[in-house]
């Protein structure tokens, strides 16, 4: 469980053992959270007929469901920081299963937005970001792989969800499925329970009161004279958005995030417009979830290599601009082979690039702020994603082509990646300088009562540059060594 | 139709002649079921007949590749002039000799038309041996067809005026008396699209039946329900249970309210057109609430299960270092507990031992 900044860092990550067990539970639960919105469209041309509304209208619970699901980060982190990961998950798993069961009886389409849109998005929020954070918890060697099969989740989950969905429909009407799909999420509630905090579990309330006691005199001075915007960042850390990696992170994100949706999402239509039927148009999706599939792990293992580990900044960007490149030769693809290949290149992009997204994030930011980090960074991130594929649905309606969509998404997701390219050629020497001026200082000052525990020691090995010192916070601490 | 060929232009007749052709007439227009008799200074039948249909639609469906000039028989041009406001519909089939599987081509009509029906027939042979025939279904036709031959294609043309459901049906060209090559012509109303798959609800829900007509205009829908294995109209006695509504006219909406299982089964629907009447159907599946909540209470108590197995793994494990102590050293006892619990794999790095312990 991560105190609050300002309290003794964290344990050593374990990485394996138990570490692999927590790593199928947030398997399952980065699955449901991100495989679930899209899985539930399924229904949507029947409930349409039902509830007597338009398609647009019903198609609206798959973005809220979505929009809440990103917006709810914050919450779920400030959670996080102060509960630890296994409650906030199985408080998720209870919500998503009370918002389906409730869906099941809605009589208006207005309630479904309420129970499916609303409450299942919350749940499904507080499933992604405490996911993400115990496997940063768990993991610092191996944590590009953990991370990788974490999130190899997302296309399992969707290849399996939708046909399941489809039979559920079929055998028990959309009332029945929508009850039985409340059940099966309440096995975020098992992946919870999986998830065990890295501390035990006794000493984190002593060390709520003793880590107050426990900590030198000028950390007492400093939480008599907390400020308003202390104590918030003791729950959030706002302080991130003086962080230079971070903000480089996010920014290049929010651009990515605008042109990296809707290339999936139209390319079944695309497919269709060029004469090619519904059936090997949806096969193309599911070669491109196939490929993401073990494109994910793959990726994990290669990010971890020694070869990239230290240089994963620059990976990420190479992973974007591959995915750019793919959809500027989208258009070149005039019959159904070379659209296979395009689905399996764009497979490939789009799994690496998220196999590292937010292994990146936790190499910039540290494991100790990553869950602060990565609600800040979905909840800004909610609008990209959800602006994307209706402009790009605009575009196709303006320009009455496909193809000036894709070579428009490509260019979006290329400025992104030379952005954070750059950007991170930036950091990467700042940083280096700053490590060289804090050896010579840290050499100069050995009675400086630098209380941190894994201090930027060059001689050992560590990497988690973190200091507990709360608002304080060295812009510079980054992982840069294994 | 063949009565009309004696009317064809009449001249200032002399009297006798007059009224023979004056009784003819009379007649002839008895036999068509008009009742009354105009003088003869215009076509009384034409006339008739054309105000009597000049309400009907044009349709001209033009599949044909050439158009063959015909010398055209006065049949034709008295039904071409009688139903001048029906549409003109002209269908095409092309046979060769090789070919000896029988050609089909499936036309939807909804309203009153002209239909021309063309069977056109290449064959390196003689044209003029080979023999035509019409049939309408197993019935021979014998008039209001034409022949002609074109270099090597010969080409045979049917005409019909098909004004109620009786000029429905198959209607086949037939080239050859031994070796016969076969065009045919389906004439249907169009098809009702209900619903393939059952559809699922509950006990004391209610549901909405559609069934969906894609481009035509019905004049008329009605439901069924099958008790046993008899249609029995449903909704004509206005009630709250059955109400059927639409919002467009080429779809239906019936909606059933307060289902009970007695309400399981398939559902017609049937819409009427001038030309006939086409049915759809839907197959509804009244479920009671237990079936998913049987589903539902499974998938809870494995749920159950499975956290109240792992969270007492967890306390089993950790009773098991608890003697460990706790105090400052959590640290060490973090890794003791790891060490214990973590039975399988050890191999994580420890090289933070040594600066963590030294907190």
């Amino acid at each position: 469980m991560p105190p609050p900044g300002g309290t003794p860092p964290l344990h050593p990550p374990p990485d394996g053992g138990w570490g692999w067990v927590v790593v199928g539970a947030a398997f399952i639960s980065i699955g449901f959270s991100y495989a679930f919105p899209k899985a539930v469209t399924v229904f949507f041309k029947e409930i349409q007929l039902i509830f007597n509304t338009t398609y647009s209208e019903i198609a609206w619970i798959s973005s809220t469901m979505l929009a809440v699901m990103y917006a709810g980060g914050p919450i779920s982190s400030v959670l996080v920081n102060k509960y630890g990961s296994r409650p906030v998950v199985m408080v998720g798993g209870l919500l998503c299963c009370l918002g389906m069961v409730s869906a099941s009886y809605s009589t208006n389409v207005v309630e479904l937005y309420l129970t499916m849109g609303f409450i299942c998005g919350i749940g499904l929020a507080f499933n992604l970001q405490p996911a993400l954070t115990i496997v940063g918890k768990y993991f610092y060697k191996k944590r590009p792989v953990a991370n990788g099969l974490a999130m190899a989740g997302s296309p399992v989950f969707l290849s399996t969800l939708a046909p399941f969905n489809q039979f559920l429909f079929n055998t028990y009407g959309w009332k029945g499925s929508f009850m039985i799909l409340g059940g099966l999420l309440l096995n975020c509630c098992v992946a919870g329970s999986l998830m065990r905090p890295v501390e035990p579990k006794a000493s984190t309330e002593s060390k709520n009161k003793v880590g107050v006691r426990e900590t030198d005199s000028s950390m007492k001075k400093r939480q008599k004279q907390l400020s308003v915007w202390e104590k918030i960042n003791k729950y959030l850390d706002f302080s991130l958005f003086k962080h230079r990696g971070f903000l480089i992170y996010l920014s290049g994100n929010v651009i990515m995030f605008l042109g990296f949706f809707a290339p999936v999402i139209f390319l079944a239509p695309y497919a269709k417009d060029k004469g090619i039927d519904e059936y090997s148009a949806a096969f193309l999706l599911s070669v491109m979830a196939f490929v993401d599939m073990f494109a994910r792990p793959s990726v994990g293992l290669i990010a971890n290599s020694k070869l990239i580990r230290p240089r994963i900044q620059y990976f990420f960007s190479f992973a974007v601009m591959f995915t750019g490149v793919c959809h500027l030769l989208c258009p070149l693809a005039e019959d159904y082979t070379s659209l296979v290949v395009y689905a399996v290149f764009f497979g490939l992009g789009f799994g690496s690039v998220s196999s590292v997204l937010f292994e990146t994030l936790m190499d910039l930011v540290g494991a100790q702020r990553f869950s602060s980090a990565v609600g800040l960074v979905t909840v800004v991130e909610c609008c990209p994603v959800l602006l994307g594929p209706p402009l790009a649905g605009k575009l196709v309606d303006e320009t009455g082509q496909y193809k000036y969509m894709y070579l428009a998404c490509g260019a979006i997701v290329v400025i992104a990646s030379v952005w954070l390219l750059i950007g991170n050629a930036i950091n990467y020497r700042l940083l280096a300088r700053e490590k060289k001026k804090n050896i010579h200082t840290k050499e100069s000052q050995e009675t400086e009562p630098l209380k941190t525990s894994q201090s930027p020691n060059v001689n050992i090995k560590s990497g988690e540059t973190e200091t507990w010192k709360g608002a304080e916070v060295n812009p510079s601490e980054r992982e840069t060594n294994i | 139709m063949r009565a009309l060929q004696g009317l064809r232009g009449p001249r200032a007749p002399a009297l006798p002649l007059f009224l023979l052709c004056f009784l003819a007439a009379v007649r002839r227009s008895l036999e068509d079921g008009l009742s009354t008799a105009a003088p003869f200074t215009s076509l009384p039948v034409q006339e008739e007949i054309t105000t009597k249909y000049s309400n009907l639609s044009s349709e001209s469906h033009n599949i044909s590749v050439t158009a063959a000039p015909y010398t055209s028989l006065p049949v034709q041009e008295e039904m071409m002039t009688k139903y001048s406001n029906l549409s003109l519909e002209s269908h095409n089939i092309s046979m060769t000799e090789q070919s000896n599987m029988p050609v089909e081509k499936n036309i939807t009509l909804e309203r009153p038309s002209n239909v021309e029906l063309t069977c056109q027939f290449t064959t390196s042979g003689d044209l003029n041996s080979v023999n035509v025939t019409w049939k309408k279904g197993d019935k021979l036709l014998e008039d209001n067809y034409l022949v002609n031959a074109t270099g090597s294609i010969l080409y045979t043309q049917y005409r019909v005026a098909v004004i109620g459901s009786k000029q429905m049906g198959s209607y086949s060209c037939f080239f050859g008396e031994k070796k016969q090559h076969r065009g045919t012509f389906n004439l249907k109303v169009p098809e009702i699209n209900g619903k393939n798959k059952p559809l699922i609800t509950y006990v004391g829900d209610s549901v909405v039946l559609m069934c969906k007509c894609q481009d035509c205009l019905p004049l008329n829908w009605t439901w069924y329900g099958v008790n046993g294995s008899v249609q029995v109209p449903i909704g004509v006695p206005v009630n709250d249970k059955y109400v059927i509504s639409g919002k467009h006219a080429n779809e239906t909406r019936l909606k059933i309210t307060q289902l009970s299982e007695d309400d399981q089964g398939t559902y017609w629907c049937h819409a009427i057109f001038e030309l006939g009447e086409s049915e759809g159907h839907v197959e509804l599946v009244v479920l009671s609430y237990l079936v998913p909540l049987k589903a539902f209470c499974a998938i809870v108590a494995e749920v159950v299960l499975l956290v109240t197995a792992i969270l007492l793994f967890e306390m089993y494990t950790q009773k098991k270092k608890k003697p460990s102590g706790d105090g400052k050293e959590f640290e060490q006892g973090e890794q003791m507990k790891l060490d214990d619990s973590n039975g399988i794999e050890n191999s994580g790095p420890r090289h933070r031992k040594n600066e963590s312990v030294g907190q």
